[in-house]
């Protein structure tokens, strides 16, 4: 016996040590990810004393415009000190309430090099709504010494250039009440750029990388102030709360800045500040005093905003006084120039638009896009692709989409297959493009560094790669190993890669294949925080740190546009991508990355989206289920729930979880999650009406309470429920087997269940009793939501059937709806081939008229009929309608709200209309 | 019902070139003129009574019958609209004549894809479908006939298989009584053998003190005749020194074994500095970048936690969890360690975090220096061979002699080891080492055996004379050899009956179908793995020399159509491994087909005479015979 311990024993201890290693990868590498403390930039802004900018404006004056002046400092009291040189400031005003500052470095004196100014982010179009300005008037404020100089903004508001101290601020012309501000506490200051001195030591160390940091510390910072704000919101990506905390101040321990800061962060945690996927330097302050404003920051390098918590410059012993209802904030970044936008709003949706109108407004979908998408790290191989798709068929659950993720490549050489698992990738995509289906590839920006691959020869021989801080190519490591990336910054790089989406480029691909872009922050496994170095370079000497938030955009765009060519400009692109910027909503959708199979994640979902959609991101979504490990099967159906309501609906997992389809949990499961998906697709009519108007208007499809009621302060910080349009409000179930839910339905006018039809009275909290059929719905009253009750294989597949009309009538018996229809996948919308509908209900009639200007051609025309009119709130009584103008009756009798669900009070129905969508009638109900 | 259905074809004949030509309202047409269109032939009658009202088929609503299939939803049930696509849920039945009938959701109806062979699911003119049940019949039928010339013979297959079992189980069972009731007796007669045993060592005992006693005397008489002065004092140092004896030899033994014991544990300890010093100073060589001064530091810990760690895994056994605390706390070490790294280590290193694969050699070195896994001499280049030993502890927790987890070639489980060495039934015989052996055993026909010993041992017991001294020594030397041969044909007598009494305990199937899948493995090749499943002992992948296994037998689930192995080797940041193997009737015994649906969850096709079912093989000969009925007039195939 004993002699056989001998061998075992090492054995025992390796393979304990092991298992120690296996099962120990389950958390955030915090770590491995700068503070704000060890950010050199971050840590001195931060430590920065109220008033300690000295800046005053001289030679105010009017130029191409625009006004302009130059941003002085008083002379050094001790000749050690440095002496900046004049800054170059230049506000301008556009149509629609929007205010430009820029503040950079005079070219005139001579700067070591051009500092970074984010390029095909700010519209073509935007530039001609600019209002020349012809003059500015002088006016002393605020019992300043000196003048100020005041200029018209839009009607009711100005724009004032405080000389001295420094400030920019819009007000109210009446009452001149302050409505943004920037530097109104001092908090001004500008690294400028420098030429490297004997003895000069700029580099910077972290987890043993080196930054060499050729021009030395070059950031920025300076305060901005919301007036009238109770809360602000925005700035994404984030996982924490919808309204944004307090970072500073009093109460606050030790908290971290909401960081900007694009980075792959492996199993992010649901509640902090720290930087995530993308980013927006967008925020919008809401009160119930004013309304809304936004600012906006162009800048891509990192950044870090502080919000600061009422009090929080308490120890400089300055009191504002009106201090009450504003939020003040400390905007960090560390290279690039001031460029910002002020926006006046003054309501929610003013904001938004304003902020498109400088980023541009969501791209508009394909109608197969905004239905249901099937992913999963990965789906094997042709015969998995071919299983899958039918067991959806076997249990009549709709899906428009089946993803492929990295595993499908030849060795992580994207836009190739595994020639073993997918030998026929054609007919595999055109199987499911036979039932109206489409199929997704990944394309990620790195690039094998393998010679025999012609990706990486054509982009090494052309020079295309971003370069390392010594001008070679820059080489990190991903999933393919040894890598490169292509330098997106150039547009004839962009246009290059643009050009391997053509059906005779990418091997195997269809006209019904779309794309992918995952790992575009960029990540690099073993670069300094999981990123590409600062120091990198880009086209035209441009170092990384200046335009890292914007690359994964760049790599969006050039994706886009590469199916955007592959369609001959008729087929709308799909692109989903991970990281993003300020613009990237005009190239596609994004999604809130890896999250992770938990409650908590389920709840934080909500707030990431709705700040993104708030931000321009509206075609944006998380993984259903949870991309980390095995939710629990009441959390799933909870999460096909809510996610049937996000904008953008997939489901996705993880290559080490258990798998997850629909069909997986027992027929009682499989029935609730196809439900939820069914549900997603009758109201496909709405949310794609939605989409159009955010392609329009910016105004998001999944929008926060206080969007559509602005001055109902009980919906600010409220992140639990969301509108989807202003006709639907959505509560998430984010606890599991709770009985009892608690939903704030906002407003004077009541609310539909919209799942049974039962009245609940608005401006109240309703307990409410949750089954495991559904998550709370309403329709609100005075809405009409067009539906779809026939359910197909997929959406496109729905196109010929006739709609449904849900119609609740608000106090005044009285409602409103609209509805969009186009081919769903070309750019002909843009010529005006499209179907608008909007319908109107009051005094006891349905009028359907036309949206469309010039209404007289008809360039889209839809043989669709309304089979099935509903009508909530209305007496019983009524047995006829009459149509007009074909003056026809049609029946009213009670029918079901829903066909397919159990047992609900039966509702007013007026049977077979059989009205054409596209045209021009009224029902009157007799 | 003749006519009905030539109707039916007419109106759908009709309806076709309606629809082709005037489209959408050819479809109202169609409908009305054939009211009943999507309608299984056993609802017939529900649909076509006279009446001018329709009840919902749930009773829940009355219609005006022009209401039935009238494109527009009234019946929650979906029971109005059988030939549209107005109701969700609802059912299209198809009659596809000359081939199988069809029952489609009714979200098929109009929906641009042929459903039916025979077209009737689209009707609305947007799409052609033609007809191509005719086809498509004659191919499934001739598929369902070569399906029924399998099951035919599948069946007789697994009736011979099922007698065959049942045979073979009687006479285990039989011998396992057998068995039992001879290794009473043997007990017995080796009790008695080791009485007398023991009998005749204490009489050689006494014996042998006798004799010292003698010498004793002759030897005091002796020294009595030349010292007589100091008798006294002698006789009480002769009387300690036996007792010393005494003490001694009782404890000798089992202080020999603690002290081997507490050897090998230093010796092992001492193995592994020696080896983790080796190699840190490897990597040492080879990684300049790193620090020395931080890898010393962590070899040192290793060293201070070896014991720890193996306290703990002797404790908690192949729990995890309880040191899932310690795993927190090393890869928080090794992430403030990463600067050490070289970057294509660190890249790997993240990398591995998704995959969560082990990301080849380089980070196995890097790890291996990270973690102090002592392990230069076992180097495990792949992660299925560290799971390898991550599964093999488990098995040396309970039995730590099982440590040679290289042949996994042979069952892992002792006890099906020896039943495949016992194992007497020709057709399954495994050849193992000592089958010669255990022949004496075997060979229970002749029935002489036990009587033989029985009588041998009684010769030997009336033989040797106890009582007489001194012992005869050949006598005594016999009886030794007897017992110890007797005892060890009990001990294998005692396991072959342990292992009948497994083997005969396992669920073979409600017709003992199974029972021949007992002693055999089947493998299939699947690009580089070779995958063996061995029913009611274990599944196994193998990848070259590499081992993995996928479970142990678990059970058979879905009435006896599917076997489940459980509990294999646990999966890097998965689950534990499992096998499902789903059967088919099949002529032979035979794997088809194995794959990964989910990770670590493999699923494979076997193919087996027994389940070809006699119920089944019915069923699917009256399928058949539909089929043929329903081929249209004329076209008759056979």
């Amino acid at each position: 016996m004993a002699p056989n311990i001998n061998p075992t024993l090492p054995l025992l201890l390796l393979l304990l040590l092991f298992t120690l290693h296996l099962s120990s990868v389950s958390a955030w590498k915090k770590e491995e990810f700068r503070t704000c403390n060890q950010t050199p930039f971050c840590k001195r802004a931060r430590s920065r004393k109220p008033h300690s900018s000295s800046l005053f404006a001289t030679d105010v004056a009017i130029l191409d415009g625009a006004l302009t002046a130059n941003l002085r400092q008083p002379p050094p009291e001790s000749p050690d000190q440095d002496q900046i040189k004049p800054l170059l400031f230049t506000l301008s005003v556009n149509q629609n309430g929007v205010v430009r500052v820029k503040i950079d470095e005079d070219p005139s004196l001579d700067p070591p090099k051009k500092r970074f100014e984010v390029p095909d982010v700010v519209l073509p179009e935007f530039e001609s709504t600019k209002l020349w300005l012809q003059r500015f008037q002088t006016e002393t404020v605020d019992g300043d010494s000196g003048p100020s100089s005041v200029v018209y903004v839009a009607d009711g508001y100005e724009a004032v250039l405080r000389h001295n101290p420094f400030e920019v601020y819009v007000r109210e012309k009446q009452g001149k009440r302050r409505v943004l501000s920037l530097n109104s506490h001092g908090l001004f200051d500008f690294e400028q750029l420098r030429v490297k001195q004997e003895g000069d030591d700029w580099e910077e160390r972290f987890k043993g990388h080196t930054d060499v940091r050729p021009y030395g510390p070059q950031s920025i910072s300076f305060d901005v102030s919301f007036f009238d704000a109770d809360f602000v919101y925005g700035i994404p990506e984030h996982a924490s709360s919808f309204a944004l905390r307090p970072t500073r101040g009093p109460g606050v321990d030790d908290s971290e800045p909401y960081r900007l800061f694009n980075l792959d962060v492996f199993e992010y945690i649901h509640d902090s500040p720290f930087g995530l996927y993308g980013s927006i330097p967008f925020m919008l302050g809401h009160g119930k005093a004013r309304g809304t404003s936004g600012f906006f920051w162009l800048n891509a390098a990192e950044m870090q905003i502080d919000v600061l918590g009422s009090g929080w410059d308490a120890e400089s012993g300055i009191l504002l006084p009106e201090s009450g209802g504003r939020i003040d904030t400390l905007w960090m970044s560390e290279a690039g120039i001031v460029d910002t936008f002020f926006f006046i709003g003054p309501g929610p949706k003013d904001v938004v638009r304003q902020y498109t109108s400088v980023t541009g407004t969501p791209a508009m979908p394909q109608l197969f896009s905004t239905a249901y998408h099937q992913c999963r790290w990965n789906y094997r191989d042709e015969e998995d692709v071919e299983n899958v798709d039918s067991k959806f068929d076997e249990h009549d659950i709709p899906y428009d989409v089946l993803w492929l993720d990295i595993e499908h490549t030849d060795g992580k050489r994207y836009f190739t297959w595994d020639r073993v698992l997918f030998p026929n990738p054609e007919q595999m995509q055109n199987k499911l493009a036979a039932k109206g289906r489409h199929m997704v590839t990944i394309v990620d920006p790195h690039i094998k560094r393998d010679e025999s691959f012609h990706l990486h020869k054509e982009a090494t021989s052309k020079g295309y790669y971003v370069k390392d801080a010594t001008g070679k190519d820059y080489d990190g490591w991903c999933w393919p190993g040894s890598s490169s990336y292509p330098d997106m910054l150039n547009p004839e790089i962009r246009s290059w890669w643009s050009e391997k989406f053509s059906l005779k480029n990418y091997v195997g691909s269809t006209p019904w294949l779309y794309i992918w872009n995952d790992m575009n922050e960029p990540s690099v496994f073993n670069g300094p925080e999981v990123t590409m170095p600062r120091d990198a370079l880009h086209y035209g000497g441009v170092e990384h740190r200046e335009l890292h938030n914007a690359y994964g955009y760049y790599f969006h765009m050039a994706t886009s546009d590469g199916l955007v060519k592959r369609g001959d400009g008729k087929d709308r692109p799909f692109v989903l991508s991970r990281a993003f910027f300020s613009g990237s909503q005009r190239y596609g959708a994004v999604w809130t990355g890896d999250n992770t199979a938990d409650w908590d994640q389920l709840r934080v979902s909500v707030p990431m989206i709705l700040t993104l959609g708030l931000t321009g991101m509206t075609f944006s979504g998380a993984d259903v289920g949870g991309f980390f490990g095995n939710p629990e099967t009441e959390l799933l159906v909870r999460w096909y729930q809510l996610g049937a309501y996000y904008p953008f609906f997939r489901a996705h997992a993880h290559h080490d979880t258990k798998r997850r389809e629909p069909w997986l949990f027992g027929e009682r499961n499989t029935e609730l999650m196809r439900d939820a998906i069914h549900t997603r697709y009758a109201l496909l009519p709405y949310f794609y009406t939605l989409f159009r108007e955010a392609n329009t208007s910016g105004v998001p499809v999944m929008r926060p309470l206080w969007m559509e009621f602005p001055s109902d302060k009980a919906t600010f910080s409220n992140d639990e429920a969301f509108m989807v349009g202003n006709s639907l409000l959505v509560q998430g179930i984010y606890t599991e087997q709770v009985k009892h839910a608690s939903v704030y339905l906002p407003g004077g006018q009541s609310w539909y269940d919209l799942r049974t039809g039962i009245i609940y009275k608005g401006g109240t909290a309703h307990k409410l009793e949750v089954s495991e059929e559904t998550i709370p719905a309403f329709q609100r009253a005075g809405t009409i939501i067009p539906r779809k009750d026939r359910y197909r294989r997929s959406s496109t597949q729905m196109a010929n059937d006739p709609y449904t009309l849900v119609i609740a009538l608000n106090g005044s018996h009285a409602a409103e709806g609209e509805l969009y229809i186009d081919d769903g996948k070309s750019f002909e919308f843009k010529q005006g081939a499209y179907i608008h509908r909007h319908f109107v209900f009051s005094d006891g009639k349905l009028t359907s008229s036309s949206l469309v200007p010039n209404a007289g051609r008809t360039l889209f025309s839809s043989a669709c009929v309304i089979e099935r009119i509903i009508v909530l709130g209305h007496s019983s009584g009524p047995k006829n309608a009459l149509i007009e103008p074909s003056n026809r009756k049609a029946e009213i009798e009670l029918g079901p709200l829903w066909l397919r669900r159990g047992k609900s009070a039966p509702v007013l129905t007026i049977r077979r209309p059989n009205v054409p969508v596209a045209d021009d009638w009224t029902i009157k109900i007799l | 019902m003749k006519i009905y259905i030539v109707i039916h074809n007419l109106f759908l004949i009709l309806g076709v070139l309606f629809i082709s030509q005037i489209g959408r309202s050819a479809s109202k047409s169609l409908l009305s003129t054939n009211p009943f269109l999507g309608i299984a032939p056993q609802d017939e009658n529900y649909y076509k009574t006279s009446s001018e009202i329709f009840k919902c088929k749930d009773g829940s609503k009355k219609l005006n019958r022009a209401q039935v299939n009238d494109d527009f939803c009234d019946c929650p049930d979906a029971s109005d609209e059988p030939g549209t696509s107005a109701c969700p849920g609802g059912k299209f039945y198809c009659r596809n004549a000359g081939h199988v009938p069809l029952l489609l959701f009714s979200s098929r109806v109009n929906d641009g894809i042929c459903d039916c062979c025979d077209g009737s699911d689209e009707y609305d003119g947007k799409v052609k479908c033609p007809n191509t049940c005719w086809e498509a019949g004659k191919v499934a039928r001739d598929k369902l006939k070569k399906k029924i010339v399998t099951y035919k013979e599948g069946v007789t297959l697994r009736k011979q298989q099922i007698e065959q079992a049942k045979l073979a189980i009687a006479k285990e069972e039989e011998e396992l009584s057998k068995l039992k009731s001879e290794e009473k007796i043997l007990k017995g007669l080796v009790q008695q053998l080791k009485d007398r045993k023991e009998q005749i060592e204490k009489a050689e005992e006494k014996e042998r003190l006798q004799k010292e006693e003698e010498e004793k005397k002759r030897r005091e008489a002796e020294e009595e005749a030349n010292k007589e002065k100091s008798k006294a004092e002698k006789e009480a140092n002769q009387e300690k020194n036996e007792v010393k004896e005494q003490v001694g030899s009782e404890e000798e033994p089992m202080e020999s074994t603690h002290d081997d014991k507490i050897g090998v544990l230093d010796q092992d300890v001492e193995e592994d500095k020696s080896n983790s010093v080796a190699e840190v100073e490897h990597t040492d060589k080879s990684e300049n970048a790193s620090p020395t001064d931080g890898i010393e530091q962590h070899a040192a810990e290793g060293k201070e936690e070896s014991p720890v760690v193996h306290e703990t895994d002797l404790h908690a056994g192949n729990e995890v969890s309880p040191t899932s605390d310690q795993a927190t706390k090393q890869e928080n070490d090794v992430a403030e360690n990463t600067e050490g790294l070289s970057r294509e280590e660190l890249g790997r290193l993240v990398a591995s975090r998704w995959t969560g694969e082990n990301t080849g050699q380089h980070t196995e070195e890097v790890d291996a220096v990270k973690h102090d896994h002592h392990e230069s001499h076992e180097e495990t280049p792949e992660d299925t061979h560290a799971e390898e030993y991550d599964g093999y502890a488990s098995e040396t927790d309970d039995d730590s002699q099982r440590y040679d987890n290289d042949d996994m070639e042979d069952p892992v489980d002792e006890d099906f080891g020896e039943d495949d060495h016992y194992d007497s039934s020709p057709p399954y015989k495994s050849d193992t080492e000592d089958e010669s052996d255990f022949s004496d055993i075997t060979s229970t026909s002749n029935p002489s055996w036990l009587e033989k010993i029985q009588q041998t041992v009684r010769n030997i017991l009336n033989a040797v004379n106890l009582f007489q001294t001194p012992v005869d020594k050949s006598e005594a030397a016999h009886i030794r050899k007897e017992y110890d041969e007797s005892s060890a044909k009990l001990s294998k007598m005692q396991s072959r009956i342990s292992s009948l009494t497994q083997k005969l305990k396992h669920d073979f199937g409600p017709e003992k179908e199974f029972y021949s899948f007992y002693d055999q493995c089947f493998e299939s090749k699947e690009n580089k793995y070779v995958y063996k499943l061995c029913p009611f002992k274990q599944a196994s992948q193998e990848e070259g020399h590499s081992t993995t296994r996928l479970g142990r037998w678990d059970k058979f689930e879905d009435s006896y159509r599917t076997m489940l192995f459980s509990n294999g080797e646990k999966c890097w940041n998965g689950p534990d491994r499992s096998l499902k193997v789903k059967l088919r009737c099949g002529l032979k015994n035979e794997v088809t087909d194995v794959d990964e649906p989910s990770r670590c969850e493999y699923v494979a096709l076997l193919s087996t005479p027994a389940l070809c079912l006699e119920e089944k093989l019915k069923e699917l000969q009256q399928k058949l015979e539909l089929m043929n009925q329903e081929q249209p007039q004329g076209r008759d195939e056979l």
